[in-house]
């Protein structure tokens, strides 16, 4: 009977093309227009969101600085303190910290900068390459999800050793060693605070968006890449055995809000720091930045859902109105099916049915349009975001994908309004008497 | 004896009932129909006899007196119930046919089961095997639009026949043919009264046609003035 009726209601809506297209117009601008603007909404959400994770969106930047004079006088003869051991951030402190705070933070990314150079070969003036070279900690580089192309990551036994072993960019290395291979290579860079020897361990892929901005003033051969040693290795080399940290990251645990812990983090330093009149912590996040634009996108969503639920209700009563004019054309019909025996609830439910349909096939159509030109768009707002950060072009994979919610609440309202305005045509029908109804001419 | 298939008492129908145009159409009908029987109904326009055919056909109720089809009281019944009874009891069929067009022959003989309480097992075999009968199997799959008056006619009786009904109700059903296929029409309604041994009342205003059948009602100006060959 179900089936019956879907059938019936397909050959009704299809004896009657050009007017079923045009009730369902309502519904299918009502309908596309969602899905379009939660489409690109969320493509440009989870590209922001992942570019930004992979330049360290929850995880939180801290470093020790010193404290500015507050007045113009103490300004003039101001210098920047040189580093005492106490000014360093302690390992206890982090461990502190962390005992603190178990559920927001949960670990430390520390890197330590010991100085930038060039690596030259004496027998050719040509080849050269610029790095700089940080101290990191293993877990760090494995949090940055750097793509190892050649060779291995560091790991936890070199930093325990303090193994004079590095890991570069695959750039450095087409710059250097051009074609051959350079795991195992030992290089020798000179810098400001002296020369020192690496073995390459490992290649990794060069990511701008990783590190920073490009300096695109220096030709591309001059730029300088970061070169990995291990953190211990780095503080060895510096001449102090010391493990205290200068620049730390601290990882966030993945559910805790990275605004919380980032004011957790100050108000824990602030307290340590507080009997130190040269220097303090500070600590920023890039969540917030996230924070907006998701809030402005979830606006225009919110603005753009109620159009559509304006252009439903339109639609709805397109429907309604046709559902009427068919009512009435199919008097005689509806006559008929009563002296066979039709029951009124038959009747209305066939209607009702009809009413249904008619706007689940425009919700349909309103989606697949939906989906079609928000992928258009979605490609639209890739190429422009693309361009307005050119330099990580590579690294910013847009990420096209239709709403699933949005899909699913676009045929649940679509068969909503299908039921809401095609009751009281649907009704109406089934309120007919039977001897009018088929008398009618 | 068996109960009569229809049996009328004093059955009288008004329109506008209370209001100063009140008409009665109907004055006080009495009339039994036993089974088997092939009656026809025979008046001129405005005879009442339409009126009478729609209550008999139970889409119309009268004002006063009493109906019983198979010894149940139709007026005391239920719309839902009154639904049943057409779909179950009555097969119409109707001078304009009446056929659902967007739907094939095959579909249209179909719809009085769609329509019935119980599942029916093997709609489409019955339905072909009644369209075998009224010789339209051939023209199953054809909608209404693509079929001659003739042939549109011999499915709705197809349709009519589909749930064995007590009664084949026929208002006028060569009305709108021609007389050849007029004539082919009702020899089918003969045809099933002899070898099915049908019930079979016919709504005519057509003397001619109405001398074909066994029993012959009259009707004038809401009153049955003659009613002949009754006696089996």
């Amino acid at each position: 009977m179900f089936l019956e009726n879907i059938k019936e209601a397909f050959a009704s809506i299809l004896s009657n093309k050009m007017r079923s297209l045009l009730t369902m117009l309502g519904i299918i601008i009502g309908v596309s227009s969602v899905i379009i603007i939660t489409t690109i909404g969320g493509s440009i959400q989870s590209t922001l969101t992942a570019t930004l994770n992979s330049m360290g969106g929850n995880m939180i930047s801290a470093y020790v600085q010193a404290r500015y004079p507050e007045t113009d006088e103490e300004w003039a003869t101001w210098t920047y303190p040189d580093m005492r051991d106490e000014d360093y951030v302690s390992q206890e402190m982090i461990d502190g910290l962390m005992a603190a705070y178990p559920d927001e933070i949960t670990g430390i990314a520390a890197q330590n900068y010991l100085g930038s150079g060039q690596i030259k070969d004496d027998t050719d003036a040509d080849i050269y390459a610029n790095v700089s070279i940080n101290g990191i900690t293993p877990e760090y580089l494995d949090y940055m999800k750097l793509k190892i192309r050649k060779g291995r990551n560091l790991t936890s036994e070199d930093n325990k050793r303090k193994k004079r072993v590095c890991v570069v960019a695959d750039t450095m290395v087409k710059n250097y060693f051009g074609d051959r291979n350079p795991i195992g290579e030992q290089i020798s860079v000179a810098t400001e605070a002296g020369v020192f020897e690496f073995v390459i361990v490992g290649v990794y892929e060069y990511n701008p968006a990783l590190f920073g901005r490009v300096d695109v003033t220096v030709a591309e051969k001059d730029r300088s890449t970061e070169m990995m040693i291990p953190l211990q290795t780095c503080f060895r080399l510096q001449g102090n055995d010391q493990s205290g940290y200068e620049y730390f990251n601290l990882m966030v645990a993945p559910l805790a809000d990275v605004e919380k812990a980032t004011a957790d983090v100050l108000e824990y330093f602030n307290e340590i720091y507080a009997r130190n009149d040269k220097f303090n912590i500070y600590a920023y996040n890039m969540a917030s930045d996230m924070g907006m634009i998701n809030t402005v996108i979830n606006v225009i969503t919110i603005a753009v859902s109620g159009i559509a639920a304006i252009s439903l209700i339109v639609g709805g009563v397109g429907v309604m109105n046709i559902m009427l004019v068919s009512i009435t054309e199919r008097t005689r019909e509806i006559g008929v099916r009563m002296a066979l025996g039709a029951k009124r609830r038959i009747i209305r439910m066939q209607f009702v049915i009809e009413a249904i349909v008619l706007c689940l096939i425009g919700g349909i159509i309103g989606i697949l349009i939906g989906i079609g030109i928000g992928a258009l768009l979605g490609q639209v707002a890739g190429f422009v975001i693309q361009n307005m950060y050119a330099d990580y072009a590579n690294y910013i994979i847009m990420d096209i994908h239709p709403s699933v919610t949005a899909i699913g609440l676009s045929l649940f309202f679509s068969m909503l309004t299908g039921v809401f305005f095609g009751y009281y045509p649907a009704n109406k029908a089934s309120k007919m008497e039977v001897i009018d109804a088929l008398r009618y001419e | 004896m068996s109960e009569s298939v229809i049996r009328m008492e004093n059955i009288v129908k008004r329109y506008y009932v209370g209001k100063p145009n009140e008409l009665e159409i109907l004055h006080g009908i009495s009339l039994s129909v036993e089974e088997g029987e092939f009656l026809s109904i025979v008046g001129e326009s405005g005879s009442g006899k339409s009126t009478l055919m729609n209550i008999i056909g139970v889409l119309d109720r009268q004002t006063e007196g009493d109906y019983y089809l198979e010894g149940q009281d139709v007026n005391s019944m239920t719309d839902e119930v009154r639904s049943a009874v057409r779909n179950r009891r009555i097969g119409f069929v109707f001078q304009n046919f009446n056929l659902l067009p967007r739907a094939n022959a095959l579909k249209n003989v179909m719809v009085p089961l769609m329509y019935g309480e119980e599942k029916v097992k093997d709609q489409k075999e019955r339905a072909m095997e009644m369209l075998k009968m009224v010789g339209m199997d051939e023209r199953a799959g054809h909608r209404p639009n693509e079929l001659s008056g003739g042939q549109k006619q011999r499915v709705a009786i197809a349709r009519a026949m589909i749930n064995d009904p007590a009664i084949i109700l026929a208002d006028e059903p060569t009305g709108a043919l021609d007389s050849k296929t007029g004539h082919l029409v009702m020899d089918l309604f003969h045809r099933l009264h002899e070898e099915q041994g049908k019930t079979i009342v016919l709504i005519t205003h057509s003397q001619e046609l109405a001398s074909e059948t066994q029993r012959i009602v009259t009707l004038l100006d809401g009153d049955i003035v003659n009613d002949k060959g009754g006696a089996r």
